[in-house]
């Protein structure tokens, strides 16, 4: 029997994970859904971000805020840049997961390239340390980066919901000719998300480096678990993305303690397998 | 208003409307009757610029808009109520109405026209908040119209509004095209219902094969035995 302690740890950690994954997974589940685009290259955008991070607070010395303000705008753009291209040669949802899928791979050689294929972990005394509460150790590197997390996906559910954009974006969604017969402009519409959706990537990215051990195969470490996220939380759904988020991280990271870290991997795949067969509509 | 010079329609190989022109005076309510796969709502997809026109003009306001895309249209001013509804059926009802004042003209209006709306379908104005896509046929076609009007359009193109609805609703939906139009809008009404388009219409156009055939008011079509034989069922 494992300690009230270790359990509530544990449970801490796999929420942090959650918060992660759908940070990660927020500008996924809105082209896949939005733009017909299952991108996955964000994590190729999330790995650049990460590596520049790393190069500009730790060896140029910048505070990650005022690289989080160069990156932010920057990977807006690459984000329009991408979807251009992704518009320009007319790539349909299936073939947009292997287009992107090679934007990942020549990603992964050119930051082993600059960067090599070691690992990197970047020193610095931002977001250090912990706090305690009772008996629970409180990261705070990891605690702003679920706030953060949560704030983004509350503000584009927001944003979805009630601003103009947003309601232009569902309704662009539902029948484009008419939505553009009463003016909307879907394909302007289309490249905000894809801004936003690069955007995100960049606030991943930066949190990537202040959290993680950096290498170029990280580009595929998350994509698993981060696609079941976007899936479990029905496409589209910022507020669907953070509840599959947290699902999948917690149950793993209580799979970790009470089974064996090794059955962790096995957790999200079993879980999206599950509900998939007992709720296909999900999709 | 509206004027169709020469229009050719097609979808690929197949022609769908060939040489079809038609006016449209300023606050005129004329209809385009013709029975099923005549081409109307070809010829009304065409002028709303959802389908590319092969040859031919389309004149609004005095401009040429053969070329434009939906959102041009738009900003000349010209609604759609296209034939199967066709709203936002995952958005809510006044989400659908919102929609329909995007353009920022309307949108500058919109608390006078929501009120107008609601006032004019008091039933949508208790459904505000409910998906539109599970109202009934009946309410399905007023947000359509309502969301039209949230334009504030200055001709309005209806395609086959009395579509698969009950005969009372019928009934309203024609009255409520009455009232826009005593309103000063100028109204393009597509219908296969033909006796009930001519008792409020102006003048009419028949379309039969993807050809004009007739044109005429009212009172002249009915006079024809042939178009009376064919399109009101009674007559020989
Ligand atoms: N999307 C389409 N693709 C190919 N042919 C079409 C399409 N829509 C309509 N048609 C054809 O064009 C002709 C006119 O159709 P339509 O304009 O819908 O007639 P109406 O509205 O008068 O019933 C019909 O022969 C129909 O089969
Ligand atoms: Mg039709």
């Amino acid at each position: 029997m494992i300690s009230a302690t270790l359990l509530g740890q544990s449970l801490l950690s796999g929420i942090f994970s959650g918060c992660f994954y759908a940070m990660l997974g927020l500008g996924m589940t809105l082209s896949w859904r939005y733009l017909k685009v299952i991108n996955l290259a964000h994590f190729a955008f999330v790995l650049i971000a990460a590596y520049l991070t790393y190069q500009l607070v730790g060896k140029s010395g910048l505070h990650p805020l005022v690289v989080a303000v160069l990156l932010i705008p920057l990977f807006f753009a690459l984000g329009i840049a991408q979807q251009a291209l992704i518009d320009y040669y007319k790539v349909n949802e299936f073939a947009s997961v292997i287009v992107t899928f090679g934007m990942a791979i020549i990603t992964e050689a050119a930051l082993q390239w600059f960067w090599s294929a070691d690992y990197l972990k970047l020193e610095s005394h931002y977001l250090r340390g912990s706090t305690q509460i009772g008996t629970l150790f409180l990261p705070i590197g990891e605690a702003v980066m679920a706030l953060i997390a949560v704030v983004m996906c509350a503000a584009v559910w927001a944003a979805l919901r009630y601003t103009w954009l947003g309601k232009a974006l569902r309704a662009g969604l539902d029948n484009p000719q008419i939505a553009a017969s009463f003016g909307v402009p879907n394909r302007q519409l289309s490249y905000l998300v894809a801004g936003v959706s690069g955007a995100t990537a960049a606030i991943g990215g930066i949190f990537v480096a202040l959290l993680f051990t950096l290498a170029p195969s990280q580009i595929f470490a998350w994509l698993g678990v981060v696609f079941a996220a976007a899936l479990l939380g029905g496409l589209g759904s910022p507020i669907g993305v953070l509840a599959a988020g947290l699902l999948l991280g917690v149950s793993e990271a209580l799979t970790m303690a009470v089974i064996a870290p090794a059955w962790a991997p096995v957790v999200p795949f079993t879980l999206l397998m599950v509900i998939l067969l007992i709720w296909p509509e999900r999709v | 208003m509206l004027r169709i010079e020469n229009l050719h329609v097609g979808y690929g190989e197949a022609a769908a409307i060939s040489d079809v022109s038609i006016t449209l005076g300023k606050g005129e309510l004329v209809c385009i009757i013709g029975p099923n796969s005549a081409g109307k709502t070809t010829l009304v997809n065409a002028i709303a610029r959802l389908l590319p026109v092969r040859a031919g003009k389309i004149i609004i306001d005095g401009q040429e808009a053969t070329r434009l895309t939906p959102q041009q249209l738009c900003d000349l001013g010209v609604a759609i109520i296209p034939e199967g509804r066709r709203l936002f059926t995952s958005m809510s009802v006044e989400e659908n109405l919102d929609i329909g004042c995007y353009h920022a003209k309307a949108r500058a209006n919109r608390m006078q026209s929501l009120a107008r709306i609601y006032d004019m379908f008091p039933v949508l104005s208790e459904r505000r908040r409910q998906i539109a896509g599970t109202l009934s046929g009946g309410q399905q076609q007023m947000v359509a119209i309502a969301r039209a009007l949230m334009a504030q359009p200055k001709l309005l193109l209806i395609d086959e509004p009395s579509l698969g609805l009950a005969p009372v609703i019928i009934k309203q939906v024609f009255e409520t095209i009455s009232a826009i139009h005593t309103q000063g809008v100028s109204i393009l009404l597509i219908e296969q219902n033909a006796t009930k388009a001519l008792a409020i219409s102006q003048r009419a156009y028949v379309l039969d094969c993807g050809a004009m055939i007739a044109e005429g008011t009212p009172a002249e079509l009915r006079d024809r035995s042939e178009i009376n034989a064919a399109y009101f069922g009674h007559g020989h």
